[in-house]
């Protein structure tokens, strides 16, 4: 029991582990991880025996509801809905933070500056720099920065719960106010792929500025293809640099999408879709699990492989060959 | 004649019903397979890459990230092809 006590200690603080009796802490780390898991499983059981194993499908709830949109201002094209509304708030969190910090640069930086050096110092070496020649990343860094950034805000505000949802509506105090909910522009096709259309035409026209038209056709096809087999082969790159439009714009919307749906489904959806209780505690623990898991890695990892994908098109466009 | 033919319709709605529940299983659950042999494979090798070369530790990190993220889109396009079989179609 110590000894075991005792390599859990080692694993779980390594740095407090010399001076301290391994017996104690490490006992207590465990019955830590025991109690968790005792109110997890007892309230499970506890939510069994109350309300029954088996509940009745709720056939009003639909989960896909929660990604309609609701125009909220009719204003013809431009009508606003909660899609415009996290666009807006993504665009002035990008350009104002951005601006702000830019302002009032120091010499001896605080936390907040060296972070967004950081993240300044990632797009401009390793994004942009590390795909493309000195000129081209020079040129380009503003465009693969603003596109980085503004994918990373719209998707980390995605997972704030914003008063949104105006089909189920709260009554606090007398006001009546939509209930708060997940929802991110990126969780929504058209902006993934309107984010697409931009990089594919620019990629496209930087490559066809640098060889010409027929010259960046021609480019397609690679070294050493030659008779009909260069045909067959122009076909597919062509069909395959069209798909990149697709493959980019899915990539973000479906990881976000689905990031969204999985949170939602885990952290009760499910529970009320099958109306049995004890799954949604016994689900919730994923549910954040899940959170932590899309918050900390997929919101940023999307908008760096966005941005690292639109660095390698431009670099490939105008390369010699490929 | 007739309530052959209501039987014949109930049949067909149950059975593209079955067929819409297949497609988002088979989009998903084989997109989920397809990705985790991918996933695994990459994990597997950046260990292997960088026991073997611990300096290029840095580097290694920043493709292996473009490698996650690609190879785990694919199990995304499974899944929104088995969402639009189920949902729209």
């Amino acid at each position: 029991m110590s000894a075991h006590a005792a390599t859990i200690d080692a694993g779980g603080a390594p740095a407090a582990g010399g001076a301290t009796p391994g017996g104690s802490k490490g006992g207590s780390l465990r019955t830590k991880v025991l109690i968790g898991l005792g109110i997890w499983l007892g309230g499970t059981i506890a939510l069994i025996a109350i309300a029954g194993f088996s509940g009745t499908r709720n056939k009003e709830f639909e989960p896909q509801n929660e990604f309609k949109l609701d125009t909220w201002v009719h204003l013809g094209v431009f009508s606003i809905n909660k899609a415009v509304m996290y666009l807006v708030i993504a665009a002035t969190l990008t350009s104002v933070t951005m601006i702000y910090i830019a302002r009032r640069m120091q010499q001896r930086p605080n936390r907040v500056q060296t972070a967004v050096e950081i993240v300044y110092r990632l797009m401009r070496d390793s994004i942009a720099g590390g795909n493309m020649d000195q000129r081209m990343a020079a040129r380009w860094f503003p465009f693969i920065g603003t596109l980085f950034l503004f994918i990373l805000f719209s998707n980390l505000i995605g997972y704030l719960p914003l008063p949104t949802n105006t089909e189920h509506e709260l009554h606090v105090a007398g006001l009546t106010i939509p209930s708060f909910s997940l929802y991110a522009a990126t969780a929504n096709l058209s902006i993934p792929l309107v984010l697409a259309l931009v990089v594919f035409v620019s990629y496209n026209l930087e490559g066809i500025r640098a060889k010409g038209a027929i010259g960046y056709l021609k480019s397609l096809i690679p070294n050493g293809v030659h008779g009909p087999m260069a045909g067959f082969i122009f076909v597919l790159e062509f069909i395959s640099n069209m798909m990149r439009l697709l493959s980019l714009s899915i990539r973000l919307f479906a990881n976000i999408l689905a990031g969204h749906l999985l949170i939602l489904f885990m952290a009760g959806a499910l529970a009320v879709l099958l109306g049995s209780a004890w799954l949604g505690w016994f689900t919730l623990p994923l549910g954040i699990a899940l959170f932590g898991f899309e918050v900390g890695l997929v919101a940023a990892l999307q908008a760096f492989i966005f941005a690292t994908l639109t660095a390698i098109y431009l670099g490939g466009a105008v390369a010699e060959s490929h | 004649m007739l309530t052959a033919l209501i039987t014949v319709f109930a049949v067909t709605e149950e059975v593209a019903k079955a067929g819409k529940s297949i497609g988002l299983g088979v989009g998903g659950g084989l997109g989920a397979v397809g990705a985790g042999v991918g996933i695994g494979i990459i994990f597997g090798k950046v260990i292997e890459a960088i026991t073997r070369q611990p300096e290029m530790r840095d580097e290694i990190t920043s493709i292996q990230w473009l490698g996650f993220a690609l190879t785990e889109a694919c199990f995304f396009y499974g899944l929104v092809a088995g969402l639009l079989a189920a949902f729209i179609v």
